[in-house]
């Protein structure tokens, strides 16, 4: 399927990890790139991976230190759902905020991508997410409206606890390029399917790594997060549970309506013969 | 109205009967003309009055001597200066001036003229010779631009398409010629939207060819048109700006219904009641879904979401607003939350699943329902006593609850939320004893 292009330079042989998140310098390919951008380029079909994340904010009441113009300290972010490092997949992401902001448009470039603010209005935020080139050129925007107060509104506010609001998705790609899911096949925060029976991927060392990546030095999960004390569980086990008990009940009453149904058929092929008769 | 109420009399009824009839009445009657005649008209009064119909009647002016002579008159709209006599309203001895009134009607159409140096200069053409451009040319000038006509006459056989085009192509080359700038004529339609022969070929085809549809072709079209509309409105909800163009029925036609590959057989919109709707619903299903999951893989990146949403309308999509609700409500009867709270890709098949089920859960009961209405009407006529279905049928309100909230064998997580309800957890009884007594009936009448 891939024509493994042997013709490649030796520098190649030293970067045999599929760790992505080492530095790597950039590879340089001297021949046949050609076939190098289409195995990079070749998207593959039936294999839709998906990002599980969280978005949303933590917002803390300042308590005594409020004032009028700023009462919360808020952050919003996006995460990992198992507060993985996303960054493997995107590349930056753009929070628009309200027009009373000063520079409402914020940008982060590394992850965690997060943001953080002081104010006191509720609105809806824009985070827009630009994923890698390699991956999608096409960015995927969210929305989420900030939330400061809490539901409850009898309670008192507390400066300790704060309000948090945080939304779960999954961001889907059905045709990813081999390329990238070569790249991420082992990460933790990419769900990755069973690829196809006899499909192997190409080893690594042919594609080339984007040469960001080489730069971040910093971490970019947020298992240690100084707010990931606050951070939802969002447990699919529960939701499934949940769902196969209704489709349980469900059924037992399909079958039920089918029984009476057929009942009622039956009678009223008995009444038919006994009035024709 | 305040006055009526404290009297308490519905005064304004009986007043309202008496000015609707007057003004019915004036509706009806016409002046001047009978009202058969008035109803060939449409019955109704005019917007505008074409005719006085008092000036029907009082015409004869009484100060005003009028005759009639037979005399001759000639038209200016002709060139050959015919004499040709008709009668003439003489008004007190003189006759009338003026042109033969019908002569201001002869208005003709303005043909670009171009001399024989003109034509070498910019209108030669490999297609067309001269000679064939300056028959054109006298065509189009008798018949006033009658391309129809003029292709009928044209001496060799030319399309109208071809003869538009080389009429227009001409007319708008003498026009840029004779421009002192090509600015002066850019606002000439000629010059803005010339004529494309092309198009206007395609455009007449399609035409011709929706013209000629069975009615069964128009049928598979709708379809089509229906699902592909679906389609673009998925995508374009995911591409935003970007507008995809799907092949227009005119100029597709039965094609269309061909690449499309829709079977038309399962996107029948018959509803076959004598088959149980939910053989109907999975094959609509099936193929909102599949539609669904096609316009999915075109993006390059969307949400779970967002992919939920749109099953779930496809889904939803057979079936009424009022069932929507009744499904939403099903699912918060059964403690399930209308948008998942983890939407997974598993959560989401479930869920959708689940959706799936409860309707065909409703169109189910629907269905007995209605079996059950034939089997009353059944047994009133040939049985006296039937205690069984009209029991039944009363308690049709609390058949709206399928499901009461507090399920308790349905986990002990649903149980907790629901504590401060008082209503205990029981499945609703109602169709149990109804189901027995039809059972004894038969046994007692064997």
């Amino acid at each position: 399927m891939i024509n493994s292009s042997s013709s490649k330079q030796v520098g190649q042989d030293q970067q045999a990890t599929s760790e992505p998140r080492s530095p790597r310098p950039k590879i340089k390919m001297v021949k046949s790139e050609e076939s190098d951008k289409r195995i990079l380029n070749k998207k593959l079909k039936d294999v839709e991976i998906s990002i599980p994340i969280v978005y949303g904010n933590v917002s803390f009441w300042l308590g005594k230190k409020a004032s009028e113009y700023q009462s919360h300290k808020w952050t919003v972010y996006v995460r990992g759902a198992t507060n993985e490092d996303i960054g493997v997949v995107i590349k930056r992401v753009v929070f628009q905020l309200h027009s009373s902001f000063k520079n409402p448009t914020r940008v982060v470039e590394s992850p965690p991508f997060e943001l953080s603010e002081a104010g006191w209005g509720e609105f809806e935020i824009a985070i827009t997410l630009y994923f890698h080139i390699d991956l999608c050129d096409k960015p995927l925007t969210l929305y989420h409206h900030l939330k400061l107060y809490p539901e409850d509104e009898s309670g008192p506010m507390s400066s300790k606890k704060p309000v948090v609001a945080e939304c779960f998705d999954e961001i889907a790609f059905p045709e990813p390029s081999e390329g990238f899911l070569v790249r991420v096949q082992n990460h933790p925060a990419v769900n990755v399917p069973r690829l196809p029976t006899g499909f192997t991927l190409p080893p690594p060392e042919l594609f080339v790594v984007p040469f960001e990546d080489a730069n971040r030095k910093k971490r970019g999960d947020t298992k240690d997060h100084p707010l990931s004390q606050w951070f939802m569980n969002f447990s699919e086990a529960d939701e499934l549970l949940q769902l196969a008990a209704a489709r349980q009940q469900v059924q037992a009453y399909l079958a039920k309506l089918r029984r009476q149904i057929s009942m009622i058929d039956g009678q009223h092929q008995q009444l038919k013969t006994i009035s024709d008769s | 109205m305040d006055a009526k109420d404290i009297l308490g009399l519905p005064k304004n009824s009986i007043t309202q009967e008496k000015k609707s009839r007057p003004q019915k009445d004036s509706q009806r009657k016409p002046d001047g003309i009978s009202r058969e005649v008035y109803a060939l008209t449409g019955g109704f009064p005019p917007l505008i009055p074409a005719i006085e119909a008092s000036q029907l009647k009082k015409r004869p002016p009484s100060d005003e001597k009028i005759t009639w002579q037979w005399l001759p008159f000639t038209n200016s709209a002709r060139k050959d200066n015919l004499h040709l006599y008709h009668w003439v309203r003489i008004v007190n001895g003189v006759p009338p001036t003026g042109d033969y009134s019908f002569a201001k009607y002869n208005k003709s159409v303005d043909i670009v003229k171009y001399t024989d140096e003109e034509y070498e200069k910019y209108l030669t053409d490999p297609m067309w010779t001269k000679e064939e451009t300056d028959q054109l040319f006298e065509l189009c000038q008798s018949f006033d631009l009658r391309f129809i006509v003029i292709a009928d006459r044209f001496p060799s056989s030319r399309t109208v398409e071809e003869l538009k085009d080389r009429y227009y192509s001409v007319a708008r080359a003498m026009l840029a010629a004779r421009a002192p700038s090509p600015g002066d004529i850019s606002g000439h339609p000629l010059v803005k939207e010339p004529y494309n022969v092309s198009q206007e070929t395609e455009r007449k085809r399609a035409l011709s060819m929706v013209l000629s549809q069975t009615k069964q072709q128009e049928r598979k079209d709708a379809e089509v048109l229906a699902e592909a509309k679906r389609i673009t409105e998925s995508r374009m909800v995911a591409r935003g700006a970007e507008e995809s163009e799907l092949p227009v029925p005119s100029n597709a036609g039965p094609e269309s219904a061909e690449r499309a590959a829709i079977p038309s057989d399962t996107v029948s919109p018959s509803a076959n009641v004598q088959h149980p709707s939910a053989a109907v619903a999975p094959s609509t299903i099936t193929v909102d879904n599949a539609s669904i999951l096609a316009s999915l893989r075109m993006l390059r990146v969307y949400l779970r979401t967002y992919a939920l949403d749109q099953m779930v309308q496809a889904a939803s999509s057979s079936a009424g607003l009022r069932t929507i609700k009744r499904v939403e409500q099903t699912l918060q009867e059964l403690g399930v939350n209308l948008k998942p709270r983890v939407p997974t890709k598993a959560v989401c098949a479930e869920h959708l699943e689940l959706r799936r089920e409860i309707l065909t859960l409703l169109n189910l009961q629907k269905q007995l329902q209605y079996k059950e209405a034939e089997g009353s009407s059944y047994r009133d006529g040939s049985y006296g006593d039937t205690p069984g279905t009209p029991k039944h049928l009363s308690h049709g309100g609390d058949q709206d609850r399928i499901f009461v909230p507090d399920m308790n064998f349905a986990g002990e997580r649903i149980g907790k939320r629901d504590q401060k309800r008082k209503a205990p957890g029981r499945l609703s009884e109602a169709p149990l004893p109804a189901h027995k007594r039809p059972r004894k009936l038969k046994a007692a009448d064997l």
